[in-house]
């Protein structure tokens, strides 16, 4: 039977996903500036059972809507956000299992820092790391950066290909894993004719190496990335370990998941290799009228201009009268931000409700424990996907509940372990197939110094 | 200036000398049985010694960086591998957050390179240190000496000395926009009734553009307790100087004795003055190496224990790779008058006035790396000697450690006792943020510090 990976979904921000509802009684959102708020996560999920938490990032702010970021600003809408890789630390200091799974772009920074800064995390964490890969889609991002706009989306692929081939040298191909021998005897402690540098000398990146860290537990922390385009899925085809993946129903999410892992299996790896999370609403009560209360509360607070800002609208829909079709209010073509596109015949009230809909994600249960099991149940096994990223309405009041009414029933139907397995890699505890990537995976052509120039290091 | 000669003297500061790596300053310890700087990539290791650092009331643990390589010793960088002389080496900010939890007071200073981050994403991450560890985080500015950082980061060679200077002022300039600038006092309301969150209107977009940066804001974190993080820096060279004047609070020096402090310290304080900052503003650390004893007979019996295990070469390979002359083929018994590599003469030509009664050979130049700025004595020697170094200038110690955790252990039991009795450390720590604590007036720097201008300078968003 197919197990559950149980993530939370989790951002350094306020307002995340479901906006308008930090202002839920004792919602602990505005806390994320203190490092207890997460403490108390990690806490929390370890004692529940979570395999990790995921945290989303980006490096902008939402400002298309309406031509200026006043929504986002006011609402908290990912703003303030802060860098989620430095929480990681603290959250690993008082856990032994949690896994860590943490978003960065690789579009604007260079490689090298990045990379020995997640060897040096998966170091820390014992190999409890992993990476999100995104390739930035706010237009402010770039002017963050120094461009004047957004790199154009199959180019920032191409970019993200090449990324990832530096990091893969850097990672598993620059040391040895007996490179370390810290002889006290002789005085050697690392041998230089096990490290080399990669001499990476490509289209977007030149990188001489070695890489400064030693091997870690995983090398590679596990790759999550989340897409569904066409270049994105080649991507995910060759790179990832871990899509997150949605979408409007879930045909589409099926497609999706079949197309990546066709593209896995052209780019030499197996269908398995990839594993599939979408996005969960769960609202559970002990009854289903608890539920449903807690459903009403949320959608008193919901707040649908928060989601019309975070969807990057490039016209407002709530400045014409709810009859008029879209095709007479915005010359836009259907394909609006990157969210969604829309049907031009639609009116604008119907548009619009969709805006803070809570039930818009395909996997949405509210319920009993029983109701929400039965719907994770019928998504691992007819829809295919193998977890989930829990999505928070309150923080803690979501996970808790999730913990205290859900995973117990999973666990009863051997969806979750009773317990972690003690010592386990991220990796492996996905996986079941040691700590790091299967030797199929493209990452791994640089072991031992491979495909890399001959090393200087030992002459 | 300061009072240095009060009855009463005001306390030291005292900081960790640290690196997330095996070999920092003192080569070939990490071979003694009890030294535990190997376990470096362990977070306990370092949540154990951040405690032991707060237990001995030292004001900060202070981390330093490379990203990349010294220059070939021998032809090759082999040794710096054989010694672990500062590779492997691991990310020191990451450390932060988890060593802010674990500590209430204790400063965390670390270094970081303009040369390997964006100044927008590195505003950002030190923003979110600052919140995470309550206004406990500094940033050591450094530009790069090594070719091989350079090269890991694009670049075919070194950028030249005074340019990364020029860089360094404009990176700055970015980061304070970011922290002082784009986000008003008064900006987060996260007012619940009124669902507002933060004031749009007072959150502001930087809209920088330099020669080598372009950056449009807003800062993506919200004022953390100290805004702009205490900021140290440690350039030695005219240019570096001129910028630890105008920009450090805190800075490094490696002076080699008294007279040279009182010298360095009155320079950078005069160009502070000349920056339109005072001379207080800037509070000088003076890396020095603590070896105590109960008695000054057993103090020189540890050292020279220590010395034993030193490895010379390495000190050696360190010092040569850092100027980027590989005299690594000369035998360590060479007399320095003799060696023939190009350029060395007049860079280790001063070791010939310390060794005056014979020739002086490179094993002194090594010597020297590895007991310059040392103090060996009983802790009230110690003290003596601190007291000294304090009358010619300097506010503080970075203590340069042998053995992790030991050399930090021996001077928190025996000598900071000692130090607190005469009024040299702190016994208490006050509370506050990490700039409250070493200048006693507040959160945030000065009106007068050059990042302050960008207050309230940015106009309201588009509407």
């Amino acid at each position: 039977m197919k197990r559950l990976i149980l993530n939370l979904f989790e951002m350094n921000c306020v307002s995340h996903i479901t906006h308008g509802l930090w202002r839920l009684p004792d919602n602990n959102r505005e806390r994320h500036n203190d490092i207890e708020y997460w403490i108390e996560l990690a806490r929390l999920l370890e004692d529940g059972g979570f395999d990790a938490v995921f945290l989303a990032d980006v490096i902008g702010t939402y400002d298309v809507f309406r031509g200026s970021a006043d929504t986002s600003i006011r609402q908290g809408l990912q703003i303030p956000n802060n860098d989620p890789s430095l929480v990681v630390p603290a959250m690993a200091a008082v856990t032994r299992h949690l896994g860590f799974g943490i978003t960065f772009s690789t579009t604007y920074e260079p490689p090298f820092a990045w990379a020995r800064r997640l060897s040096t995390l998966d170091h820390l964490t014992k190999g409890r790391v992993g990476w999100n890969i995104v390739t930035s889609y706010l237009p402010n991002a770039a002017r963050n950066f120094g461009l004047d706009g957004e790199v154009e989306h199959d180019t920032r692929f191409e970019i993200a290909d090449e990324y990832l081939d530096v990091l893969y040298k850097l990672w598993e191909g620059s040391w040895d894993d007996d490179a370390i021998i810290a002889d006290r005897e002789n005085n050697v402690f690392a041998d230089p004719a096990r490290i080399r540098p990669i001499d990476h000398d490509g289209k977007y990146f030149k990188v001489e190496g070695p890489h400064l860290p030693s091997p870690s537990r995983q090398r590679t922390p596990v790759l999550f990335t989340a897409t569904a385009s066409g270049a994105g899925t080649k991507f995910a085809g060759q790179h990832a370990e871990v899509v997150f993946t949605g979408g409007p129903h879930t045909d589409f999410i099926k497609r999706t998941i079949s197309n990546i892992r066709e593209a896995a299996v052209e780019a030499g790896r197996r269908p398995e290799d990839v594993k599939f999370v979408t996005i969960a609403g769960v609202i559970v009560g002990r009854t289903d009228a608890e539920a449903k209360a807690k459903l009403a509360e949320f959608e008193r607070l919901t707040s649908p201009e928060g989601y019309l800002a975070h969807a990057g609208l490039p016209f407002d829909p709530t400045a014409f009268p709810p009859e008029a079709k879209l095709k007479e209010v915005t010359s836009t073509d259907g394909g609006i931000g990157r969210w969604r596109a829309f049907d031009p015949e639609q009116t604008v009230g119907e548009f619009l409700a969709g805006f803070g809909d809570l039930s818009r994600h395909p996997l949405f249960a509210v319920g009993t424990p029983e109701v929400v099991a039965d719907a994770i149940e019928r998504w691992l096994d007819d829809v295919g996907i193998d977890g989930i990223n829990l999505l928070q309405y309150h923080s803690y009041d979501t996970a808790r509940d999730f913990i205290e009414l859900v995973v117990p029933v999973l666990r009863d139907r051997g969806r979750l372990r009773g317990s972690y397995d003690p010592d386990e890699s991220l990796r492996d505890r996905i996986f079941g197939a040691g700590d790091r990537l299967p030797d199929r995976h493209q990452g791994a052509r640089y072991r031992g110094g491979a495909h890399l120039p001959v090393t200087r290091l030992s002459a | 200036m300061s009072a240095v000669t009060s009855a009463r003297p005001r306390p030291l500061r005292f900081a960790a000398f640290v690196m997330n790596t095996t070999g920092h300053i003192i080569q070939g310890t990490w071979r003694r049985p009890t030294a535990c700087q190997t376990d470096f990539n362990d977070l306990e290791h370092w949540v154990r010694l951040a405690q032991l650092l707060e237990r001995g009331r030292f004001d900060a643990i202070f981390f330093a960086d490379v990203v990349g390589l010294y220059a070939p010793y021998r032809g090759d960088e082999r040794k710096y591998f054989e010694a672990g002389l500062q590779v492997p080496s691991n990310d020191p900010s990451v450390l932060a957050s988890a060593l802010a939890y674990v500590t209430e007071h204790l400063g965390i200073a670390f270094t970081a390179s303009i040369l390997q981050e964006h100044p927008f994403n590195f505003a950002r991450r030190v923003s979110t240190l600052d919140h995470a560890s309550k206004g406990r985080v500094a940033w050591n500015i450094v530009t790069n000496y090594l070719p091989n950082a350079s090269r890991n980061f694009g670049l075919d060679g070194l950028t030249k000395h005074d340019e990364r200077y020029v860089w360094a002022d404009e990176y700055v300039e970015v980061t304070y926009k970011l922290w002082e600038g784009s986000w008003e006092e008064d900006a987060l309301r996260q007012d619940r009734a009124a669902g507002i969150h933060a004031d749009y209107d007072k959150v502001h977009r930087i809209n920088h553009e330099g020669p080598r940066y372009k950056v449009e804001g807003p800062h993506l974190v919200s004022p953390s307790p100290q805004r702009t993080p205490l900021l140290f820096q440690a350039g030695a060279s005219e240019a570096g100087r001129t910028f630890a004047a105008r920009n450090a609070e805190a800075v490094f020096i490696q002076s080699p004795n008294l007279a040279a402090v009182a010298r360095d310290t009155a320079d950078i304080r005069s160009r502070a003055i000349r920056a339109g900052r005072l001379p207080e503003d800037i509070k000088f650390f003076q890396g020095l190496y603590i070896v105590p004893g109960s008695t000054e007979g057993e103090a020189r019996r540890k050292a020279a224990e220590l010395d034993e295990w030193i490895d010379y070469d390495a000190q050696l390979s360190h010092f040569a790779g850092a100027l980027g002359i590989d005299f690594g083929h000369e035998d360590l018994d060479t007399p320095v008058g003799e060696l023939t590599t190009e350029g060395v003469q007049s860079i280790i030509g001063w070791i010939k006035d310390l060794v005056p009664d014979r020739p002086a050979t490179l094993r002194d130049v090594a010597h020297y790396t590895a007991s310059n700025s040392r103090i060996v004595g009983t802790p009230e020697q110690i003290a003596d000697e601190l007291a000294r170094w304090q009358a010619a200038g300097i506010d503080g110690v970075n203590l340069v450690n042998a053995e992790i955790p030991a050399s930090y252990e021996d001077f928190a039991d025996h000598v900071a006792p000692v130090l607190q009795k005469r009024g040299l450390m702190q016994r208490e720590y006050a509370e506050g943020t990490l700039r409250h604590k070493l200048f006693g007036r507040g959160d945030r720097l000065p009106d007068r510090h050059p990042a302050a201008r960008y207050r309230r300078a940015f106009a309201p968003q588009p509407a």
